[in-house]
């Protein structure tokens, strides 16, 4: 099975780049947003992220018009059909993704993957109430999706092989990407690491030992990082950092999962990191640390 | 004897059909955006208006499909039956070290072409995918590879190793492999023919100038360096491509702008050149259409342009001690009389001398261009790389 046409339901910042890797791929996208509001916010940003591209080198002004000529934005769920996997985007919450994917399941081809772009929750549970859960899969796509060369693919209980041979064989041939297997167990290996790691410099920060500057140079030149965890942090978004601790906390159990409550406040104070231009550190619509 | 010769690339396929025993082209097409539901096939023929259409191609096996099928049209078509092609010749890119001329395609050969993906990772699957689609439809074919490569596996190991340490040559096959080789040796070939001299007693220095540029110094028939490298970025300045730069850079702007590997391999290969100086365009017509209403970085980027060509030409001259011919091939090469120009008028020193009035002539047939005192032959010669592929597949036939 040849995947060529995919669906990607969420025009946030996964959906967003998720959709970007797949078009420069030559793949065709229909990106797919409840409201229109949604999705024009979600495709300026786009814009934005491209443009700020071509200012580094990174594209060329032919090639972001070849990647917008293959993304589709559309608000109509059953065009999904001509689709050969969907990949959902959507906020990490258990019922309305599973809502989502049983919803889909009323209409779309029965030979479609369903993937779902999840860093924590329970495949095997988002896929319970599904007709056919063999074709349910986790493809964790990490942040940001076009140049992280990572792919986490996770298996439900039920996932078929055959599911699980084309996901592999379209991330790693169509998309060139290293994908790694894992088993379903909350963070996989990525987000269960690196959540502690930037709760840790949390901590670290709320007990006064540096400044927030001061512990992700540590880190990052220490330790070869690209950014420092705080940084890294602000880039994920701070509520979904958030909501990945409070995920690891509660199917875990142990108290190092605990988010430090300075990431709760400023959750609470909309202090979102890149996406609202604040959080540890300020920044420019465009992305740059200020 | 009727040969086919294609060119394959990722989304497209440019074909010729050739009879051999004139060398008459037949005729000629591509079709683009295959993948899509709206591929564009076009076709021209020999004093007939173009054909161009659109159709749902969706891999490259229904383009070889398509494609056959025009060829046999009952009213647009050249053949009666597909039958009467006798071979089909393929471009392909990297042939690495493994291939010195044009070779007949088995199974062994496929395998190798597949194991230089690394070293042309855009080029030589979508050649192995055209392979593949041939053998699909034209299963009892014979089919050949010619290699752009092959032409410069001449060059001799001080000219083609790096002063780099040796064992990543070794391991990794990291040396100067060359490109357009097709095209160098068609035009030094040729221009031999027009000179009535013995290949053997030639020393030619042969600049194929397009998107792409480089030089080939070529003796006695032999490719002895050329300007491209293990990759098509190094030597001369290019549209887009940056060509020589000191390698210590690259590390250097990685840190200063905190960029990723794949930004600054983007930065040297499409955002450098022409483009990256003029700021205006890699297309050397544009660039010049600005420099002549005053701009100063369109003046900048020609001049140069000009000047990197012109020290490989010296330094070529240099390595063959002297040089009989200097030739001009490709979009650039074929047709800027500005550029031509200024690279000769700096290298008097060789006994060279254009003839400005040849020089200006618009012509696009190959002739002579330097005065009848100059001691070097200056010639403009409009490539034939699928001629020269088709004329391969049918000596190795020939051969057969």
């Amino acid at each position: 099975m040849e995947i060529k046409k995919v669906g990607v339901i969420g025009a946030g910042t996964m959906g967003r780049g998720i959709s970007e890797l797949l078009a420069a791929k030559g793949l065709d996208v229909l990106l797919l947003d409840k409201s229109q509001d949604k999705l024009s916010e979600g495709i300026r940003l786009l814009d934005a992220s491209l443009e700020k591209q071509i200012e580094r080198w990174a594209l060329t002004h032919q090639e972001k018009k070849l990647i917008f000529s293959k993304i589709t934005p559309v608000t109509d769920e059953q065009l999904l059909i001509e689709c050969d996997m969907i990949i959902e985007a959507i906020s990490e919450q258990l019922e309305a993704k599973r809502l989502l994917l049983q919803h889909l399941e009323n209409f779309i081809k029965p030979e479609t993957i369903l993937a779902s772009n999840t860093a924590t929750l329970s495949l095997t549970e988002l896929a319970e109430a599904m007709a056919y859960k063999e074709r349910v899969i986790g493809l964790h796509f990490l942040f940001p999706a076009g140049q992280v060369k990572l792919v986490e693919i996770v298996r439900g209980l039920k996932t078929s092989d055959q599911t699980f041979q084309v996901t592999k064989q379209f991330v790693e041939q169509t998309l060139d990407k290293t994908s790694i297997q894992v088993y379903e167990s909350p963070g996989y290996v990525t987000t269960r690491i690196i959540c502690i790691l930037i709760n840790e410099a949390l901590h670290t920060l709320t007990e006064g030992v540096a400044t927030a500057a001061d512990i992700d140079e540590a880190i990052r030149i220490g330790y070869g990082f690209h950014y420092g965890p705080l940084e890294m942090a602000d880039r994920f978004g701070l509520d979904s950092v958030l909501a990945s601790m409070d995920a690891l906390f509660s199917e875990l159990g142990d108290l190092k999962y605990r988010p430090n409550v300075l990431l709760k406040k400023m959750v609470r104070a909309q202090h979102l990191g890149l996406k609202t231009g604040r959080g540890f550190f300020s920044y420019s619509e465009g992305g740059e640390r200020l | 004897m009727k040969i086919l010769v294609i060119n394959s690339g990722s989304s497209s396929l440019k074909f010729q059909l050739y009879e051999m025993t004139t060398e008459k082209l037949l005729i000629k097409g591509r079709i683009e955006r295959i993948g899509s539901e709206t591929a564009i096939i076009t076709v021209e023929r020999d004093g007939q208006e173009d054909v161009r259409f659109t159709q749902e191609i969706l891999h490259h096996s229904e383009a070889v499909r398509s494609m056959l099928k025009f060829l046999t049209h009952t009213d647009l078509g050249v053949l009666d039956n597909i039958l009467e092609i006798k071979a089909v010749g393929h471009r392909i890119v990297h042939g690495g070290e493994w291939f010195r001329s044009a070779t007949l395609i088995n199974a062994d050969v496929q395998q190798k072409i597949r194991h230089l993906y690394d070293l042309a990772p855009l080029h030589n699957p979508a050649h192995m995918v055209g392979i593949q689609a041939v053998l699909e439809h034209l299963p009892h074919v014979p089919q050949v590879a010619v290699f752009d490569t092959a032409f410069h596996q001449s060059i001799p190991q001080k000219a083609y190793l790096y002063p780099i340490p040796l064992s990543l040559y070794k391991k990794y096959g990291v040396r100067r492999y060359g490109f357009h080789g097709t095209s160098h040796e068609f035009v030094s070939r040729r221009a031999a023919q027009l000179l009535g001299k013995p290949m053997e007693q030639l020393k030619i220095v042969t600049c194929h100038l397009g998107n792409g540029a480089s030089c080939t110094a070529v003796s006695g028939g032999q490719s002895i360096d050329t300007s491209m490298g293990m990759t098509p970025l190094e030597g001369l300045m290019m549209g887009t491509r940056s060509g020589d730069i000191d390698s210590a850079i690259i590390p250097y702007i990685l840190s200063k702008e905190d960029l990723t590997i794949n930004e600054v391999n983007s930065m040297l290969n499409k955002h450098s050149g022409l483009l990256g100086i003029s700021g205006i365009s890699g297309d050397v017509r544009e660039v010049q259409q600005a420099a002549s209403e005053g701009d100063a970085r369109a003046l900048l980027a020609l001049d140069m342009y000009e000047y990197r060509i012109r020290k490989y030409i010296g330094a070529y001259s240099a390595a063959m001690n002297g040089i009989d011919a200097l030739v001009f091939t490709g979009g650039v090469g074929e047709n800027s009389t500005f550029l031509r120009y200024k690279i000769c008028e700096q290298l008097t020193y060789l006994g060279l001398h254009l003839d400005s009035e040849k020089n200006n002539e618009p012509s696009h047939i190959e002739r002579l261009i330097s005065t009848e005192s100059s001691s070097v032959n200056i010639l403009v010669i409009p490539t034939n790389e699928e001629l020269l592929i088709a004329q391969k597949t049918f000596s190795l036939l020939e051969e057969d």
